[in-house]
């Protein structure tokens, strides 16, 4: 039996008291600067990395991840798990209170787990539930949960973004869950003018004693890079989201604003179609991942901010491989087109997206570089939308996207790679990966499980259904007097011990 | 008669409306893109497709969803936005004031420069004056108005610190936030809209000035001001306000731009946003909306005229 106690959360919350400096001031307002726009704000149906980040402010879920990335109490205060490790039981706090002034019960618990996982919501992250087989409420503030098989990644599944958040029926049932979901955390939404504006205001009841500090939030969207940038320069906003990859360098020696960067669990990629021809030959795809050159991608596509790199776990990751069989050569790459039958190389699209203009930066630059080795590339960058339909559909050669805030290597691997998963775009197939894969999320055993994804990984990057180009670097930057708030690795972005010291 | 006509118009202007609505449906259904794949962005199953199109009710036949569409803004509900839910009706009309606030002012700093700039360059063709004005119309119908926008941005909020670089401030925030937040845009949209209008002004007060009755005053010895004011102003409105009419309507579509760069929360933002999120209904919306408000001006100029100039007459 093992069981959390309420002491690992008082250590947690002191050590991050203990973080920012001593005097916090209660009230104001946080004016901050949000891109790109948060689409929908129903926590069940939204995959969008700037969504979660408004509800990070907003919902909570059972477990969460700390500043370390460790797996923290949040909504449950202590969880057991029987020793075969199917049923685990979770003892919720009592004095979590929704934006509206309700009072959190089990029942909320399992109407928001019921709905993530119902078909008809149609949610994407209902995989994070796929192993519960059943739910059950043991009291008011205790539910248990019943898994088919024992799992290494249930705690970190629960924890992993704000689709498992726990949220009132409520917004549910008036219409207003894909503008103003109710939470239990430190702030409620009031406002929410979509490609404009969202308010955030304090709740009152929140379940964190004398916490957030802040009275209320004013989310900005200000979709123009260089014009968020102005709107920290000149005051108007309190802190802006990011930075146009270009002006960094810059603003770091400037000392009337803050730039706070980290390394961030998230990668950029091509995704190859391995249903088509060439790209079903790993030859051919070896030989691509041979021919480009990571360093001049990274510096074009991010100012030198990212890091470049060949396999997908960030270097400062606990979990880090750094493996790296694909150093720029083209002799090589030529080699083995020969060997595939292209000795002239052929002709073929890659597709980024006008969306994150990155994308398209690193496209030209591997243009250039295939062309060192006959592959004659068109660019076709659509926008977001369309760029989701044609992806979706399998409708293309190349692509170039992002995966972001991972934390466990199960993050990394399973829905991309594994046979037949929604998410593995590529129709990557390889039934050493997925017997791996299955295995990594039954082990509870971290140490065990570092090696197995060490082989997962080996194969993944040598097969090159993607071929991994940087880890990217998350980036805030905020006024001086913003205390209080960090910039982290799974781009989590969370005010609730931000203050203003004006 | 007047009564007469001013319906025949408004038959025209709904006529008008529902080539619109049929023209502004079935256009979108041709953009590639699927508003349920925008809902769940990357980690979008097929069966999650299929269950949030069933909800949105986008797997009824189009006829369907037409006449639903149409139904519900016979009933005054635009319906709900496919991505947010939220009312359509609500958010169109947060949208409208600052759009209107803007293309108003905008076509105030327009006409400061139009009027002047067109009414010197007229009264002495050729001359160093008109030279000047031609060559500001040229430089300011060139510029493009993204670029005007952020240069704008750059003297006067990173580097002056005077206005703020982005937002709206309603009315009720005070008078100073609101005009310290509209001047750069209307700025931006107005000296753009100002070089076009110069060169109307110049045609037609020309025009004007070559007329008989012109030289006849002047020949019987009224003072120049005189001439000016009482014969050639007054009779050049009626071309200045058809483009003025037109102006309203083209800066409409113009700040579209402007509230881009400004972050300004109009219409034309909603236009645009909706679009790359295959929000259908919200686009519709503003679709029509716009176009009632251009079909509208339309109406207004022409039905000015009768005021302004006694021979004209509607029949």
């Amino acid at each position: 039996m093992k069981r959390t106690t309420l002491l690992t959360s008082a250590l947690a919350a002191l050590l991050l008291m203990l973080g920012v400096a001593a005097a916090q001031q209660s009230g104001g307002t946080l004016r901050a600067a949000w891109a790109p726009n948060p689409v929908s704000l129903d926590p069940h149906v939204t995959s969008a990395r700037a969504s979660y980040q408004v509800f990070e402010n907003v919902i909570d879920t059972l477990v969460e991840l700390d500043e370390d990335l460790n797996i923290v109490p949040s909504l449950a205060h202590s969880w057991d798990v029987s020793d075969d490790g199917l049923v685990w039981t979770f003892y919720l706090r009592e004095n979590a209170t929704f934006g509206n002034g309700r009072p959190m019960t089990a029942e909320d618990v399992l109407y928001s787990h019921e709905r993530l996982t119902d078909p008809e919501t149609g949610s994407g992250n209902a995989y994070l539930l796929d192993n519960v087989e059943s739910m059950e409420v043991i009291d008011d503030y205790t539910i248990e949960y019943t898994l088919n098989l024992p799992s290494g990644t249930f705690l970190s599944n629960l924890s992993k973004n704000k689709s498992v958040g726990i949220i009132a029926r409520e917004s549910v049932e008036d219409g207003t869950i894909g503008s103003m979901p109710l939470g239990t955390g430190p702030f409620v939404i009031t406002d929410f003018e979509p490609g404009v504006s969202i308010m955030l205001e304090r709740n009152e009841d929140y379940w964190q004693e004398g916490l957030p500090y802040l009275d209320a939030i004013e989310i900005r969207i200000i979709l123009d890079d260089s014009v968020r940038r102005t709107a920290l320069i000149s005051g108007d906003v309190d802190w802006v989201i990011s930075l146009p990859p270009q002006d960094v360098e810059d603003l770091m020696d400037n000392d009337d604003v803050v730039v706070d960067t980290v390394p961030a669990g998230g990668y950029w990629y091509i995704g190859l179609n391995l249903e088509r021809e060439p790209f079903s030959d790993e030859r051919v795809r070896q030989a691509i991942a041979y021919a480009i050159n990571r360093e001049n991608i990274t510096a074009a596509a991010t100012f030198g901010l990212g890091e470049p790199t060949q396999d997908p776990i960030p270097s400062t990751s606990p979990w880090a491989y750094n493996y790296a069989p694909f150093e720029q050569d083209i002799e090589r790459a030529q080699a083995l087109m020969v060997e595939a039958g292209y000795p002239d190389g052929f002709e073929m699209q890659i597709m980024p997206t006008t969306e994150y203009g990155e994308s398209i930066r690193a496209a030209q630059v591997i243009q250039a570089d295939l062309a060192q080795i006959g592959i004659q590339t068109d660019i076709f960058s659509p926008e977001w939308a369309q760029w989701l339909e044609e992806q979706g559909d399998g409708n293309y050669d190349t692509y170039v996207c992002s995966w972001n805030g991972l934390t466990d290597p199960d993050d990394f691997y399973f829905a991309q790679h594994r046979t037949g998963e929604v998410f593995n775009f590529t129709g990557y197939s390889n039934p050493s990966v997925d017997e791996l894969l299955d295995e990594g999320r039954r082990e509870s055993d971290q140490e065990v499980r570092y090696e197995i994804y060490e082989q997962v990984n080996q194969m993944i990057v040598d097969d090159a259904p993607y071929i991994y180009l940087y880890n990217l670097a998350e980036v805030n930057a905020y006024q001086p007097y913003v205390q209080g708030y960090n910039t982290r690795a799974d781009q989590v972005i969370r005010f609730t011990y931000t203050w203003l010291d004006r | 008669m007047t009564l007469n006509y001013f319906l025949r118009r408004l038959a025209t202007l709904l006529l008008v409306l529902f080539g619109v609505s049929v023209v502004a449906f079935s256009i979108i259904q041709l953009i590639p893109g699927d508003p349920a794949r925008v809902v769940l962005g990357t980690q979008a199953s097929p069966e999650g497709i299929a269950a949030v199109r069933a909800r949105l009710g986008l797997d009824q036949p189009l006829v369907t969803q037409y006449v639903n569409w149409v139904g519900g803004i016979l009933r005054g509900d635009f319906g709900q936005s496919l991505i947010t839910g939220q009312s359509i009706t609500r958010s169109v009309t947060r949208r409208l004031v600052p759009t209107l606030v803007l293309a108003l002012a905008a076509l105030l700093v327009g006409l400061l420069i139009a009027i002047p700039f067109g009414t010197l360059s007229a009264l002495k063709p050729g001359g160093r004056r008109d030279t000047a004005a031609s060559i500001f119309s040229q430089i300011g119908v060139s510029i493009p108005d993204f670029w005007m926008g952020i240069m704008l941005i750059f003297v006067f909020s990173e580097s002056l610190r005077w206005m703020p670089s982005s937002g709206f401030a309603p009315i009720t925030a005070g008078v100073g936030p609101f005009l310290r937040h509209l001047l750069l845009p209307a700025l931006t949209a107005g000296l753009i809209s100002g070089s076009i209008m110069t060169r109307f002004v110049r045609s037609a007060m020309l025009d004007v000035l070559q007329g008989d009755y012109v030289r006849t005053a002047r020949a019987k010895g009224v003072r120049e001001r005189s001439v000016l004011l009482k014969h050639v102003f007054r009779n050049a409105t009626i071309p200045i306000v058809t483009i003025v009419g037109l102006q309203m309507a083209t800066l409409l579509s113009r700040v579209v731009v402007v509230e881009i760069v400004f972050a300004w929360p109009g219409l034309g933002r909603l236009a645009l946003e909706s679009t790359l999120q295959r929000d259908y209904p919200v686009l519709q919306a503003t679709v029509l909306l716009t176009a009632t408000i251009f079909a509208l001006m339309n109406l207004i100029t022409d039905l000015s005229y009768v005021l302004l100039d006694p021979s004209v007459e509607y029949a």
